[in-house]
């Protein structure tokens, strides 16, 4: 599937540029490069990639920006690139329509799998009807969960959570789409629905409740479903 | 007849009421004593006369004491001496009485009135004596510009019959007022220009002055002996005399020295706080370069082993593990470094959510999993555990260098324990582990920055539990740290904290 994918790689520092060029092209995608947002919309504009990786800390325009722009007509993956301890810009990025996000440093494994995430979620349009992970099978459709081949019992909060993250696997989902999916806008602020909630879904779907394989939390930004 | 102000009979304040207090005084003694002459003769009233001019000597000023001694030995002429009803005097030992009672009237009034002026000029010395001893009394025990400058304006109008007062620092090539009493409008009269000479020459200026005399306030310089504090700009409702004038400028020399004394010490304690960050900055560098050298020349160096030579298979991959581990090891002293230097700049801002202690906990030991692959991590966590109230981000930060602090300082295969509860309103975490714990004497230090405790295999630039301490303390909890007594050191975490209401979260079935 990455065979020929494209990737542009919006980035001002050049030893991370060619770091992400090396790894890209070494896992077998092409990449296109820009220094700044300007070259970024012209690149992307020109070239369609298949996905962007898009550093929020660039110096023309910010990144948050960039996004934004972008956004009004490439629907392809955005995955930004951010330092660390800025909860606030990443969930605002994946608010506005980023796909993922990496704090610098990253570690490559971590990158490909992103990509290879975003790349496939973007490809899936129709709904699979059944997500297996290990011995958990989630029957989408029959609104049926096994693990180990044992029927498990949810309620239906539990299971609409439970397949809204499923579908996304891979990728982070913010505590406030979660909320606004599940409970609706009237329930933003209340995490403590949410938290409540996760910590069901583990005691039912992880081997070991007190160490979650399954449901990971990013901090102060959502959760993700492993990959 | 200022002076007088201070024997408290207030009809006397006026020069006016003064004179017509004297002539009724002596009409009224006059007629009193028209019956007793009738009896004793005429002498006996300029007796009388002598002793009421004396009286009055006492409470009245020189003025009206001068018309009492006049108008006493006219009366006693005109009425008393005979012939009565004419100011003509027949005998000559009459006329000889009538000389040395107007001279003994005047001698006694003038007298009296003397003592007692002299009596009153002392008084004033001494209050103003008393008022200079209790000001320097009271700013000697003041700290603070404002506090001094408060209590020495706080009498000024008692003393001096000022509409208002000013004290201007010089700050950037101008003036800033730093304390001001009486009237307001003062503000705009102020005239810089006039400040500035007056700072600029150490010379009075303003109204009743030499200088500048145009105008409705008058500028004295505070001078000091090593610097001068400012400036004090002062409404006089009328001239000072001169012995006030003198009370005055002892007055402001008070001010002028402890605001010299203030201004002092906080420069001498910029300067020690200067000399500490200067010696921090040292500490900070050799510690850096020290700390960065190691995992720098470990990448250094595997990375060019790996560019010169052909190493088997298996030593590039341990070249490589070592590169990583030494830049993860960097990032680490990235990472403390910044976080510290958020939480100095309080940049630090804390968004409180609901959290589960049981996440927090998974999160830090995914994270720490290489380093707790040789330690026996055992956590109690209570199943009716509520959600509390916490920064998820920051308290990782906590309880991530907490347990990494354990893993540093214990040896390995030692026990670290996590425990959580909610009591009573506050969350309380406690991380422990069964080493050696610190050192007694050092345990008062360990949140202190760039503290370490000598030969740890740790290295790290002694910052993990200064930001412990800091992100607790920017969740308004605290944290204490204590050797158990077995072994191990315990660090407990105290943060107040609400509980969502259960109830209230719908359960569908």
């Amino acid at each position: 599937m990455s065979e020929f994918e494209t990737i542009l790689i919006i980035d001002d520092e050049v030893q991370i540029r060619r770091l992400l060029e090396i790894t890209l092209t070494s896992n077998g995608y092409k990449t296109l490069i820009a220094s700044d947002g300007k070259e970024g919309f012209t690149s992307a504009a020109t070239h369609h990639p298949s996905l962007i990786i898009l550093d929020l800390g660039l110096p023309d325009i910010d990144g948050l920006e960039v996004l934004v722009k972008l956004r009004e007509w490439f629907t392809r993956p955005i995955i930004i690139l951010t330092v660390r301890n800025s909860e606030d810009d990443i969930v605002h990025a994946l608010d506005k329509g980023a796909n993922d996000y990496l704090t610098k440093p990253f570690r490559s494994g971590e990158l490909l799998a992103r990509i290879r995430t975003a790349i496939r979620l973007n490809a899936e349009k129709a709904d699979m009807p059944v997500i297996e992970f290990g011995s958990l099978r989630i029957d989408l459709i029959n609104h049926v969960v096994r693990k180990n081949d044992e029927i498990v019992k949810f309620t239906a909060t539990e299971f609409s959570l439970l397949s809204l993250l499923a579908k996304n696997q891979g990728r982070v989902l913010t505590h406030q789409f979660l909320l606004k999916e599940i409970w609706g806008y009237s329930y933003l602020e209340q995490t403590q629905y949410l938290r409540v909630f996760i910590a069901q879904l583990r005691k039912k779907i992880e081997e070991d409740p007190s160490k979650p394989e399954l449901l990971i939390t990013e901090s102060g930004i959502g959760y993700r479903f492993r990959d | 007849m200022r002076l007088f102000k201070k024997i408290s009979l207030p009809f006397l304040a006026s020069d006016i009421n003064q004179y017509l207090i004297v002539l009724f005084v002596i009409a009224l003694t006059a007629l009193l004593c028209r019956p007793l002459s009738n009896q004793q003769g005429y002498y006996i009233v300029s007796f009388i006369l002598l002793f009421v001019v004396s009286i009055m000597a006492v409470f009245l000023g020189i003025g009206p004491i001068l018309l009492a001694s006049t108008a006493s030995s006219l009366v006693w002429n005109f009425f008393f001496i005979p012939p009565h009803y004419a100011l003509h005097i027949e005998r000559t030992e009459d006329k000889l009485m009538f000389g040395s009672f107007f001279f003994i009237a005047l001698i006694n009034g003038v007298l009296t009135n003397r003592i007692r002026r002299q009596e009153v000029l002392a008084l004033e010395r001494e209050e103003r004596t008393n008022a200079i001893f209790e000001l320097t009394r009271e700013l000697s025990n003041t700290s603070g510009i404002k506090e001094i400058l408060d209590v020495a304006f706080k009498d000024v109008k008692k003393y001096f019959d000022a509409a208002s007062i000013c004290f201007l620092k010089e700050k950037e090539n101008t003036f800033e007022i730093l304390a001001r009493k009486g009237k307001e409008n003062d503000n705009i009269r102020m005239d810089y220009k006039i400040a500035e000479w007056v700072f600029k020459n150490s010379i009075k200026a303003g109204r009743f002055t030499e200088f500048y005399n145009e105008t409705g306030l008058t500028y004295y310089p505070l001078t000091g002996k090593r610097l001068n504090p400012g400036i004090v700009t002062i409404e006089f409702e009328k001239r000072l005399s001169e012995e006030k004038e003198i009370f005055w400028i002892g007055y402001l020399a008070q001010i002028s020295n402890a605001l010299e004394r203030e201004l002092l010490s906080e420069l001498a304690l910029k300067a020690r706080l200067l000399g500490e960050s200067d010696k921090l900055y040292k500490t900070l560098f050799t510690l850096i370069s020290h700390e960065f050298r190691i995992p720098i020349a470990t990448i250094m160096g595997a990375s060019d082993t790996l560019l010169i030579s052909q190493t088997t298979d298996l030593n590039r991959t341990d070249l490589f593990n070592e590169i990583f581990k030494a830049s993860a090891r960097l990032n680490h002293l990235v990472e403390n470094l910044l976080n510290m230097s958020r939480l100095e700049s309080g940049k630090i801002s804390v968004h409180l959510d609901w959290c589960d202690v049981n996440d927090l906990l998974n999160k830090v030991t995914r994270i720490l999993k290489k380093e707790l692959e040789n330690y026996n991590l055992k956590s109690s966590i209570p199943v009716e555990m509520p959600l509390v109230r916490l920064d998820f981000g920051l308290m990782e930060q906590v309880i991530y260098n907490l347990i990494l602090n354990s893993c540093q300082y214990t040896p390995s295969g030692s026990i670290i324990m996590f425990n959580a509860d909610y009591i009573d309103g506050y969350l309380v975490i406690i991380v422990e582990d069964n080493g050696a714990g610190f050192p007694p004497e050092l345990l008062d230090r360990v949140f202190q920055k760039f503290f370490r405790v000598d030969n740890s295999k740790a290295g790290g630039l002694g910052l993990g539990l200064s930001i412990v301490k800091g992100l607790v303390e920017a969740h308004k909890g605290t944290v204490k740290v204590e050797n158990q007594q077995n072994s191990g050191v315990r660090f407990t975490i105290t943060i107040p904290t609400g509980i969502p209401d259960m109830k209230q979260i719908k359960f569908d079935q």
